[in-house]
């Protein structure tokens, strides 16, 4: 096992080293002490990578010739839901940085670079791996759209819907809380982490699309500050205001209540994950956010984290 | 049939009641749907931002019961409006859950959370009533 010091630590070259499962013990080992925005703000300035800096040329022969059309189907099936996830998270991220400290907006600049960049990567995987057209990132992501499951649609219209709520007053501590729940715990915490360790470990496995595995392990390592800053948000308005805790029951179970909806088959059998293995990862993620940063949830949530189903998979 | 006329509005409200066809997707997901509705009350008010009128679709016990054409969107509990372009691009078959997902078409007033809650059986009717054939 990497030492988490060298996943804190890599350069770009580095990173394509690392196990996916280092990074993501990387996310958690800070959430019991949730280091501050000014800290995460510090080591953004450390680890910013360049996108432009990947190469994705072994990408094309892999995804070409190495694998099957069930395995880029299957691929191209959860991945877009990123592609057009990481264009979300940076859209809507600019009105939650009119609310809160002077320290929290100075992180939020970063983390509003992060997600464009983040953009630009699915932007060229997508045109220059997927072979996917367009002349703008408009037209690629229109061209992934179809590919977006209900399980990313839902989460991600909500998070839009809830922006605009938070426009009308950026400072309203419950909207903040809302919009927070569903941006950090659920969008970042536990949709993108999942497709990070799905998609991830099938390329370090099978050795394929190092391009990809380099820039999306990097993005896991950027996503690690992101969690970290969502849950100590969260925890620090529950501490403040212990009503707000409220505030992120009735949005879990929204969240959750929209979980199970899905129109169509995933099948991410060819990247090596069952649905119940799906279904365990997204309710493990799920927990490791609560339970560490501690939020309480009634009977009613727990019961509705139980039922998760693996749509992502389709089940 | 002209759009949003009287006449476009209870053909509407019979679309929306009728939902779209259940094809090319799968039976859970019309099970979700079908769960959402169950008893759902509760009223919509789809505007058209340019010429502020709405469209108000009235939902008793998961059955669409009233259909009106209105400037006045008053007691509903949804007001939720887009441009006329964006209702142009949804019948000319634009994917309504994209249409969400962009926020084309806006929550002007009622409970976020609640909205969302049975966001894919408004989607579907979204899709019902564009479908609608207009001239
Ligand atoms: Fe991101
Ligand atoms: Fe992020």
């Amino acid at each position: 096992m990497t030492e988490l010091t060298d996943v804190a630590e890599s350069d770009l070259r580095g990173i394509r080293d690392l196990d996916i499962d280092d990074v993501l013990a990387y996310v958690h080992r800070d959430l019991k002490r949730l280091p501050g925005y000014t800290e995460l703000y510090k080591r953004y300035l450390r680890q910013r990578w360049d996108v432009y800096e990947l190469d994705f040329s072994q990408d094309v022969a892999d995804w070409r010739e190495r694998m099957t059309q069930e395995e880029r189907d299957a691929f191209v099936g959860i991945s877009a839901g990123f592609h057009h996830g990481e264009r979300q998270v940076e859209v809507e991220l600019p009105v939650f940085m009119l609310g809160g400290s002077e320290e929290s907006k100075i992180y939020m600049s970063s983390q509003i670079e992060d997600e464009a960049r983040h953009t630009v990567f699915f932007d060229r995987f997508y045109r220059e791996v997927v072979g996917m057209p367009g002349d703008s990132v408009q037209d690629v992501l229109d061209a992934s759209f179809e590919h977006v499951s209900e399980t990313f649609v839902g989460p991600f219209g909500l998070l839009a819907y809830q922006a605009d709520e938070l426009r009308k007053d950026p400072e309203d501590p419950a909207a903040r809380v809302r919009y927070g729940t569903t941006y950090f715990l659920w969008i970042e915490g536990v949709l993108a982490l999942s497709v990070m360790k799905i998609t991830l470990t099938y390329c370090r496995e099978r050795g394929f699309l190092p391009g990809y595995y380099t820039g999306f392990t990097a993005t896991c390592r950027d996503e690690a500050r992101h969690v970290q800053f969502g849950m100590r948000f969260l925890r620090d308005s529950v501490q403040e205001d212990p009503r707000l805790l409220l505030q992120i029951h009735e949005t879990l179970r929204t969240i959750l209540a929209i979980n199970g909806a899905a129109s169509r088959r995933l099948a991410l059998e060819s990247l090596g994950w069952t649905p119940e293995e799906v279904r365990r990862l997204m309710i493990r993620q799920l927990h490791m956010k609560l339970t560490d940063v501690g939020i309480a949830i009634p009977p009613d949530i727990r019961e509705m984290v139980s039922r998760i189903e693996p749509e992502l998979a389709g089940g | 049939m002209r759009f949003f006329t009287p006449e476009w509005a209870e053909a509407a409200r019979a679309a929306v009641d009728a939902g779209p066809e259940r094809e090319g997707k799968l039976p859970t997901y019309w099970n979700w749907i079908d769960r959402a509705r169950a008893g759902y009350t509760a009223t919509w008010a789809l505007g058209v931002r340019e010429t502020g009128e709405y469209l108000l679709l009235t939902w008793k016990d998961g059955k669409c019961a009233e259909a009106e054409i209105t400037s006045d969107p008053g007691a509903a509990d949804y007001v939720l409006a887009a441009g006329e372009t964006t209702w142009r691009e949804l019948r000319e078959g634009a994917d309504p859950g994209r249409v969400v997902m962009y926020r084309q078409l806006r929550l002007e007033r009622g409970d976020v959370l609640a909205f969302f809650r049975v966001i894919y059986f408004f989607v579907e009717s979204l899709a019902a009533l564009s479908r609608i054939r207009t001239t």
